[in-house]
């Protein structure tokens, strides 16, 4: 049987972890496959609702990527991301979700190659955590 | 009648060449920005962090109002603007004509690589044998032959370095868009003839010039050579002088009258070099002295083979011209017999050292030593490699080092978790902008960076494997020694290569050092009318000087765009009729690119556009092969002017490179941009990533999905525009003021100065002559008399700005006159230059004696003339009075150029007056060094004294005596001097008022705090205010007039508009939903929302508003919403990425 392949979906920012995704995939050091990139303008958009809709609806994981702090180009979007992270992480195993299932990280435009290391180890980690049941066990 | 060229040509795109072309081309102007690199970025490309806070932000350049205009992505991966034609590899090479009507050549230096359709697979790289070190790298890693200039910049083409390619031709076999052509055949088209008697030389310079591809035949006579040269076209003949029977230049004599011309280089011996020259005279081209050197005999063949080569030259009409063409890191090379630099690896230059810590460096950020590769623990910085050196003609400091060796050892802290052991071996500190002493403090007090005043000797291999040993004296003149895991040598910065061939075609002086000379009071006007200078071209400054000097130069060139050009380029936001499709239901058509049937095979691209129709998602389907060439691109174009969808999508490779091509598109289909999009489905079908077919097939559908998506919802209203007020409020008299205000007056605009005082001037009125030798006196009356004259200047004396309200564009302040008369001025734009002062001594007995007084007081004695230099005897100047230590820690920066000017001319008036300056550390950054130089060749002594043992002063009998410890010496050394001149260092203005007014901060120094102290040093937070002068920091007056048309400029950015135009991704309130709790305006980091009370809701101001959905993320009923990322259009693209997952 082939191994089980983790879909992560990934909110990240248009200006710094954006870029260093589509780095990561024309330098070729990822396999992209795994990751569904949503394109944000700032991590500071992106919803609560955004991030429990994601696992409810099968992702087995979610990233949320942005700008390090400090070089947020609208300040301190990216902190204000951090603030809910930390919230949703304390509220996801009420939704029946592990925690680990969420994670945030600050990668800059340059950086390819820590998205693309980023990813692999997140994929690594879901995979030892299992597929997410969420959604089957609901429906 | 005069034809308007409202252009302007920018040589170079480094950081300021960028800034000043994004100022101009906010005004509507068109620019066209060279490089003679094949990037852009120039240095900033290598720097991942700056100081004085260790963050990047560059893209916070980027245009704020007309958003869409320009890239809204990374500026350290690229830049357009629709305004800006940026051409790379590419000189000047003539200017001709005058202010306002240049023509200016280019040339254009053509790649091997067409980037029409080089999509950045890297299949050349792959394939590519030659192994070279890397630039962009710093030589610390190894690239190919066909590389990236940055490996991260958008869009993103391979280029061939023709020096270095061995012509193998593989990286053409496997160019899957054959974009590659290495002109094999154009090369072995070229062919050489080889006369020379020897069989050595002639068979050496054959097998040397057949590996450069080219062909070679030989002669072995001159009989021979003639009779070859009636047989064949020839490229180039190299002839030997001196040979048997027909010689040189008997065959030279022959080949004119056959092949007049052929260009024949001779060789010669060193005996026969008179007759070379004779052969010149005789038509020769040039002559090669053996033994040959044989890089050079082939750049010089290359070179003969590129001029037969039609070299595309274009011609432009620009109306003035900014010369950016930065630095070089000064050579390390020239200290390795001291600090070894090129014989031991672990010594490295800085821009290496930044290279190491960079996630995209040799080691991935991690800091290792380039020797073994071990964890670097212990490093030391080396400060003035390359500056403050009389013999290398360097007698300037280049001004950043001392603080980028600071934001080094910080970062390498950070890097491996504060187990780094960083000192700093320096000579003076040079802390000397905007928070910078704080920055060095903190890295002292709070990191642990050390800092040791020394002078070192040498660097040698320590004791153990790779380690280094320093060899210093310290101050007491004691020889030390210290072992470290690494050495960084803080390289400064010399004038670029080619900067002399530039100047001579630009027709602009160079300073003694090889910089451009500007004029005075001026940092970018240059020696020739029209033409200015931006950024380090000029100087060495970093990054905030830049922007500011950038900012000055933009000014410079479109105040005569504007004045010869007949009138400025008005900028009314463009507008072309836009279908109207919301009431319409969403229909998409689908352009997809298979890239040559690539896609074809690698992800059944029709199977996918089948499934995506049979789904109902895309309503028509275009196809194409190559959407990069330009046929098919016309022929998509031709294709939506008459679809019935009103969304279009198109599935390509470089979603990046659309930008422009998108309006293009909007405009000939009549659909507004947003409702387009494209998404990259080529990037997973590379080989490597995933051979698996089904995979590909599946992650391209799923993208192209998730972009359709979001596209379906997109809102198609264009937002409301707001009219400006084209007016300007300029608030302080001082020079920055009045500099500011006759800036935006010159432009056609209204302008109301206010001053506090009864009258304009300020600080230049107490000040008497220049370092520079200049009279800020005749400036001062140069610069009244104008605003005297300007019909479009209202000046109000004693007076004060008490309220203002409204927002970018519309503002309404009212003014307090001395009579407590009210007066309310309507204006788009408004800055602020409310100025500082020089502070008041609280030490050093100040007041007690007549004879202590500042160097202000000094200024204004002599001005009046009131000194007799020839009585004062012994003068001491004690610097850094109640500053540089908490209270008001930070420096001046004009004090220790005060004391020198003040210093130099007691000198020069009595030789013989001792004159001591008991300093901390001279401050003497870029140029101003020299005057350190001269003023110690004049004699004057230096002392310098640490916090901990600062001067005494006393007052007895009315006679002063002075005590320092002379740290050299060791001793007490006393001082009975005549005069005593504190350097009190400047303070801000009661400005808080006015901070208020304006809804501005204040720093705790009292100076206002502009919205990014790196890349928007003169803009606020708050939009349509600006900031200039000491208001914002201490500055020269040069430096204050620089900064003032800095802000004159980025106002006349806004004023130059009718109406200020709104991105495409913007804030807006649903009414209804709305419970007015304000959590909104809180969030906004721009202040663009507000609560408008009569109607009792919450408006955004559309014009400030960045798109960042702060808001719309913090409003719990979903009232607060972002055009172009509403949540129903988030909530269906991850339905659309889950789709095949959960379903």
């Amino acid at each position: 049987m082939k191994e089980y392949e983790p879909t992560i979906i990934a909110f990240v920012c248009n200006w710094c972890t954006y870029t260093a995704a589509d780095l990561a995939g024309t330098s070729r050091l990822i396999q992209p496959h795994n990751v569904r990139l949503i394109r944000m303008m700032c991590t500071g958009m992106v919803d609560p609702k955004y991030v429990i809709k994601s696992l409810l609806e099968g992702a087995d994981a979610v990233l949320i990527s942005g700008c390090h702090p400090g070089d947020c180009h609208y300040i301190n979007g990216n902190l204000k991301a951090r603030r809910r992270v930390k919230l949703l992480k304390e509220i996801l195993p009420r939704f029946g979700f592990d925690e680990r299932r969420l994670k945030m990280t600050w990668i800059g435009a340059s950086e390819g190659i820590d998205f693309a290391e980023t990813v692999r180890s997140m994929v690594l980690e879901i995979k030892a955590l299992g597929p997410n049941e969420a959604r089957r066990q609901i429906m | 009648m005069k034809e308007k060229i409202g252009s302007a040509l920018i040589v170079g795109a480094g950081i300021s060449g960028i800034r000043s072309a994004l100022d101009l081309a906010e005004m509507n102007y068109h620019v066209i920005l060279i490089d003679r690199a094949p990037h852009i970025g120039g240095t900033l490309r290598q720097l991942d962090r700056q100081f004085p806070d260790d963050h990047c932000g560059m893209c916070k350049m980027l245009p704020l109002v007309d958003r869409d205009a320009a890239s809204q992505y990374c500026l350290r991966k690229g830049l357009f603007h629709e305004n800006i034609d940026i051409m790379l590899s590419t000189d000047l090479v003539s200017l001709e004509g005058e202010p306002g009507r240049f023509q200016a050549t280019l040339r254009f230096k053509p790649s091997l690589v067409d980037p029409g359709r080089c999509m950045g697979c890297g299949e050349c790289a792959r394939v590519c044998p030659v192994e070279i070190p890397d630039e962009f790298n710093a030589g610390l890693t190894l690239r190919k032959a066909v590389y990236l200039p940055v490996p991260h910049n958008i869009p993103n083409h391979y280029v061939v370095d023709e020096a270095a390619c061995i012509r193998c031709g593989e990286c053409q076999k496997v160019c899957p868009t054959e974009a590659i052509d290495l002109k094999l055949e154009s090369r072995r088209a070229f062919r050489i003839l080889v006369v020379d008697d020897e069989l050595v030389v002639r068979d050496s310079i054959k097998e040397w010039l057949e590996d450069e591809g080219f062909s070679v035949d030989m002669a072995e006579s001159g009989v021979e050579a003639v009779e070859k040269l009636g047989k064949r076209e020839y490229g180039l003949m190299l002839l030997d002088v001196k040979m048997p029977g027909m010689d040189g230049v008997q065959v030279l004599k022959a080949a004119r009258d056959m092949r007049p011309e052929l260009p024949v280089m001779m060789m010669t011996a060193y005996a026969t070099v008179e007759t070379a020259v004779e052969a010149i005279k005789m038509g020769a081209r040039d002559y090669l002295m053996k033994p040959f050197d044989i890089e050079k005999l082939v750049s010089i063949v290359v070179q003969y083979y590129q001029d037969t080569e039609s070299i595309p030259e274009r011609r432009v009409d620009v109306g003035a011209v900014i010369l950016a063409a930065g630095f070089e890191s000064s050579d390390a090379g020239l200290v390795k017999d001291t600090y070894g630099y090129g014989q031991l690896p672990n010594v490295v230059t800085s821009i290496e050292f930044e290279r190491l810590l960079s996630g995209t460096g040799p080691s991935q950020g991690k800091l290792l030593r380039p020797a073994d590769g071990r964890p670097a623990e212990k490093i030391a910085w080396l400060q003035c490699v390359g500056s403050r050196n009389l013999h290398l003609n360097a007698d300037y400091c280049s001004s950043i080092c001392c603080m980028y060796s600071i934001k080094e050892a910080l970062l390498a802290k950070k890097h491996n978790g504060g187990n780094v052991d960083a000192s700093i071996f320096y000579m003076d500190m040079r802390t000397f902008g905007k928070d910078f002493q704080r920055y060095r403090d903190r890295a002292q007090q709070e990191h642990g960076v050390k800092f040791i005043r020394s002078r070192v000797h040498s660097v040698e291999p320590g004791a153990s494997n790779g380690s280094l040993s320093i060899v210093y004296s310290d101050p007491a003149g004691t020889v030390c020694q210290e072992e470290f895991d690494m050495v960084v040598l803080a390289t400064g910065q010399k004038a670029p290569r080619g900067t002399s061939a530039l100047a001579e075609v630009a027709g602009v002086e160079l300073n003694p050092w090889g910089f451009c000379r500007v004029s005075d009071f001026s940092l970018t006007r240059t020696s020739r009318d029209g033409v200015f200078v931006s950024g380090s071209f000029s100087g060495l400054r970093d990054v905030s000087e830049s922007l500011i000097q950038a900012g000055s130069a933009s000014l410079c060139a479109s105040a005569l765009l504007h004045s010869k050009g007949g009138e400025l380029a008005e900028v009314a936001h463009e507008r072309y009729p836009v279908r109207e499709v919301s009431r319409e239901m969403p229909l998409t058509a689908l352009a997809v690119c298979s890239c040559g049937e690539i896609l074809e095979r690698a992800a059944g691209l029709s199977g996918i556009v089948e499934t995506l129709q049979k789904a109902g998602l895309v309503s028509e389907v275009f196809r194409f092969d190559r959407l990069c060439t330009r046929s098919d691109w016309e022929d998509l174009r031709k294709k939506t002017e008459s679809t019935r969808c009103n969304r279009v999508l198109i599935g390509a490779c470089l979603p990046y490179v659309y930008g422009k091509k998108l309006k293009e598109l909007s405009r000939s289909a009549g659909l507004a941009t947003s409702l387009m999009d494209v998404v990259d489905i080529r990037t997973p079908a590379f080989p490597g990533l995933d051979g698996d077919k089904r995979s590909v097939s599946r992650h391209i559908l799923t993208a192209i999905e998730m972009a359709l998506a979001r596209l379906r919802g997109v809102d198609s209203l264009s937002p409301v525009h707001t009219e400006v007020i084209r007016k300007a409020l300029v608030v302080g008299g001082g020079i920055a003021g009045m500099t500011a205000a006759l800036a935006i007056a010159d432009h056609g605009f209204h302008v109301d100065l206010v001053e506090r005082s009864p009258q304009l001037g300020g600080n230049l009125r107490t000040l008497h002559r220049t370092i520079e030798g200049s009279s800020p006196r005749d400036l001062l009356e140069r610069t009244l008399s104008r605003i005297e004259k300007h019909p479009l200047l209202t000046v109000h004396m004693n007076a004060r700005v008490v309220h203002s309200q409204g927002r970018v564009g519309r503002f309404l302040t009212t003014l307090e006159k001395e009579d407590g008369r009210g007066e309310a001025i309507e204006h788009g734009v408004c800055i602020l230059a409310t100025g500082g002062k020089e502070a008041a001594p609280r030490s050093y007995c100040y007041g007690d004696s007549e004879a202590i007084v500042t160097q202000h007081e000094l200024e204004g004695m002599f001005r009046e003339g009131v000194l007799d230099p020839s009585r004062l005897g012994i003068v001491a100047m004690i610097q850094c009075v109640d500053s540089r230590e908490e209270g008001r820690n930070y420096c001046s920066r004009v004090c220790c150029v005060s004391a020198l000017k003040n210093a130099l001319y007691l000198k020069e008036r009595n030789p013989d007056t001792d004159v001591y300056i008991l300093y901390r550390d001279m401050m003497t950054y870029g140029f101003l060094e020299t005057y350190y130089t001269q003023a110690r060749r004049a004699g004057v002594i230096f002392i310098r004294y640490d916090l901990e043992d600062r001067p005494a002063v006393e007052v007895i009998d009315g006679r002063l005596k002075v005590s320092v410890l002379d740290t050299v010496l060791g001793r007490q050394i006393i001082l009975e001097p005549g005069l005593l001149v504190l350097s009190t260092g400047i303070v801000p203005a009661e400005h808080v008022r006015e901070a208020e007014v304006f809804g501005l901060s204040i720093n705790e120094d009292g100076f206002l705090m502009e919205a990014e102290s790196k890349w928007r040093p003169v803009d606020f937070m708050r939009q349509g205010v600006f900031l200039c002068g000491l208001a914002h920091s201490p500055r020269s007056i040069t430096e204050s007039i620089a900064m003032a048309e800095a802000a004159a400029q980025r106002a006349l950015g806004l004023l130059c508009r009718r109406e200020l135009p709104i991105g495409s991704t913007v804030a807006e309130v649903r009414q209804s939903l709305c419970s007015l709790c304000e959590r909104c305006i809180a969030a906004c980091p721009y202040g663009a929302r507000w609560r408008n009370e009569e109607e009792d809701r919450i408006e955004v101001d559309q014009p400030a508003c960045q798109g960042c959905g702060s808001c719309a993320a913090v409003c719990p009923n979903g009232a607060s919403v972002i055009l172009g990322f509403r949540d129903q259009q988030i909530l269906a693209v991850i339905d659309a990425a889950l789709e095949q997952v959960g379903g």
